[in-house]
């Protein structure tokens, strides 16, 4: 916990930095305000830095006003558990880019109830199907939101 | 007047009103549950369907739809710790955790109680504002508006914790919104700031591919971390009993919700401020009003007062936001401005007319908005058993229909991939601050007022130089911003002494 508290006000540092140096270079009403609100994060964040270092160990890892992650699985598990969701949503964003929406809203509802929650084949496809139905008349038919065509379908023209 | 307030309401009770207020409301209902397509797109979208709609008829329709979303925003919310609409995010604070908590029922009943008290609060606000609210919009120039975004950001001190730690955290994540929000091209003079050579970033983030990540990433995370159901391996509630819970929590708590309702027409009055302050505000002042440091505990941890505050503000802004478009043609938000072409497109101006020619007119809308929510929230109460039982669906069956909903709901911002990756970095941000015990609302209400801040900070200056600040209601607001922040430190230490004295 406390090297994660560290590692997070190095990185609130270094956005601080970052924003500063690249404020220098712009014209005076263009950096004002970043450079009103960068300074002012940077010394909180340093401040911060030093009683995560010199300060006593905090009571609680969570923040007052904010919610708590759930705590009775092994930290083993969380990480593997927190790489397979984090995957699944790479994965997602991956199947847009490559086939666009309509096609990846099916097929990600199919892979993932099927291979993440261990549903049957046909629970899965019904699933799937179902959600397709939905997603194309209410996202396609009646809103008329444009989505774009993935990398596939350009790549051969279609 | 009282015979065109009857007559406002035989107009929307016409039957072909009152059926295309029913089919704005069913849109409505839908849009309010679906994250990322706000009301104003939808609103946008379905005006080239008035054209051909008496201004009753119209105007029942679109307030209709436009009132009823910001209503059903809230569901998403609690259940799944997805803001149905930019304007829901704080409902989802303690919301979700009374989900998790395997109280859903009362956390949606207090939700869409508190929504209907702040809809009719808004709806008589804006009855009885009309005539008296010219002076107070006029007397609101940029400097105090700018004033006023800064009373907004001060409720960092009530959103960050007691402790000094806390504070700084809490500041520390209001500076870290507040500079995300200067992504983009300046307003002022032009230059590109954070733009990264990405032409995406030039015209800056836009609120719900980074709210939707910010409150939606990491409660999926943790749902697939825990392996259960959103409300874990609790017997289920009573439904019906923690709906009827959450009813009356509204009613024990009226007071928070009725000034929660009034900050909400207040912001709504103000263009510029909109809803996604409001609720912030009454988030604020909903921890403010607790007692003690106790009772301040439960809040972020699933306090019901979280839920009722949000939830009443949210909807009365409605209210609020009408009154200078229809007194004076000043759009309060985007929704407005849009309802303003519907204005135009009826052949109607808004300003002195709507008080007297087309007062029935003016009645009608107050009608509607208060008839409209009156209905959803019966129907709501009639399904949210429902609704509440998934919260009892096994995490993995349900995490991919979120990230469904999540994704395409940031997509709708800018229909460009970048959405979705703006969503997955702010949603690994939050999952770090989380982690690591960064409190989120100040991050989420810098971001929000980040923009507005300095917009009308640099017309004050460019008009006025240095002499707003002597203005005598600037003045004032100052009174009112320290305030603000000193409140939490004078109410600890009064706490402090107290106990002091008893020990």
């Amino acid at each position: 916990m406390r090297k994660g508290s560290l590692l997070f006000c190095v990185f609130l540092i270094a956005v601080a930095l970052c924003s500063i140096i690249l404020a220098r270079g712009w014209a005076f009403k263009a950096a004002l305000f970043p450079l009103s609100v960068s300074v002012p994060l940077l010394v909180l964040a340093t401040i911060q830095l030093l009683v995560v270092i010199f300060g006593k160990p905090e009571t609680s890892g969570s923040a007052e006003m904010d919610v708590d992650f759930s705590t009775d699985v092994a930290p083993d598990e969380v990480r593997r558990r927190v790489l397979g969701i984090f995957a699944w949503i790479v994965a997602f964003i991956a199947l847009v880019y490559l086939l666009g929406f309509p096609s990846t809203v099916p097929l990600f509802i199919f892979l993932y109830l099927k291979f993440q929650s261990a549903v049957s084949w046909l629970s899965s496809v019904i699933a799937a199907a179902i959600t397709w139905a939905c997603f194309h008349m209410l996202f396609q038919s009646l809103v008329h939101i444009q989505f774009e065509a993935g990398a596939i379908q350009t790549w051969l023209g279609m | 007047m009282f015979d065109a307030f009857i007559d406002g309401l035989f107009l929307v009770l016409q039957w072909k009103a009152f059926s295309l207020m029913l089919v704005g409301m069913s849109l409505g209902f839908c849009v309010g549950l679906l994250p990322g397509i706000g009301g104003a797109a939808t609103l946008a979208l379905m005006l080239p369907f008035v054209f051909k709609m008496s201004p009753a008829e119209a105007f029942a329709f679109l307030l209709g739809m436009h009132s009823v979303a910001a209503t059903t925003g809230d569901i998403t919310s609690v259940l799944f710790g997805v803001p149905g609409e930019a304007i829901s995010a704080a409902t989802v604070v303690d919301g979700y955790p009374m989900a998790k908590r395997g109280e859903a029922g009362r956390a949606l009943g207090a939700a869409l109680m508190s929504s209907l008290m702040g809809a009719l609060i808004g709806a008589v606000a804006l009855a009885l504002a009309i005539p008296i609210v010219r002076p107070l919009v006029l007397t609101f120039g940029s400097p105090e508006l700018f004033m006023l975004s800064l009373i907004g950001i001060s409720c960092i001190t009530s959103l960050s914790g007691s402790s000094t730690r806390a504070q700084i955290k809490g500041f520390a994540m209001g500076l870290l919104g507040l500079l995300v929000s200067t992504v983009g091209q300046d307003r002022q003079s032009g230059s590109l700031r954070f733009d990264m050579g990405l032409m995406y970033l030039w015209d800056g983030l836009d609120f719900v591919p980074v709210l939707v990540g910010i409150f939606a990433i990491p409660e999926i995370i943790d749902l697939a971390v825990r392996g259960t159901s959103i409300a874990g391996d609790r017997p289920p509630e009573n439904l019906s009993r923690g709906v009827l819970e959450g009813v009356k929590d509204t009613f024990r708590h009226f007071w928070l919700v009725f000034r929660c309702s009034v900050i909400g027409v207040f912001v709504g009055i103000l263009p510029g401020a909109g809803g996604g302050v409001a609720q912030w505000m009454a988030y604020a002042h909903a921890v403010q009003s607790a007692k003690n440091s106790k009772e301040r505990e439960g809040f972020g941890k699933g306090d019901v007062r979280g839920v009722l505050g949000p939830g009443a503000a949210n909807n009365s802004k409605e209210g609020g936001e009408l009154i200078p478009t229809v007194a004076f043609g000043v759009p309060g938000s985007g929704a407005m401005a849009i309802l303003l072409s519907g204005f135009l497109i009826m052949g109607i101006m808004p300003g002195p007319d709507m008080l007297t020619k087309h007062l029935t007119i003016t009645f009608s809308m107050v009608w509607t908005l208060a008839i409209a929510n009156v209905i959803t929230v019966l129907l709501c109460l009639l399904v949210l058993d429902q609704l509440a039982k998934l919260t009892y669906v096994r995490g993995s069956l349900i995490i991919p229909f979120i990230l469904l909903l999540v994704f395409v709901g940031s997509y709708t911002a800018n229909g460009q991939i970048a959405d979705l990756i703006v969503t997955l970095i702010f949603g690994l941000l939050s999952y770090v601050m989380v982690l690591f015990g960064w409190p989120r609302p100040p991050f989420v209400l810098g971001f929000v007022l980040g923009k507005v801040i300095e917009t009308y900070l640099f017309i004050s200056m460019n008009r006025y130089g240095f002499a707003w600040l002597a203005h005598p209601i600037v003045m004032l607001l100052t009174a009112v911003l320290v305030a603000v922040i000193a409140y939490p430190y004078v109410q600890q230490r009064r706490q402090r002494l107290a106990r002091g004295a008893s020990a």
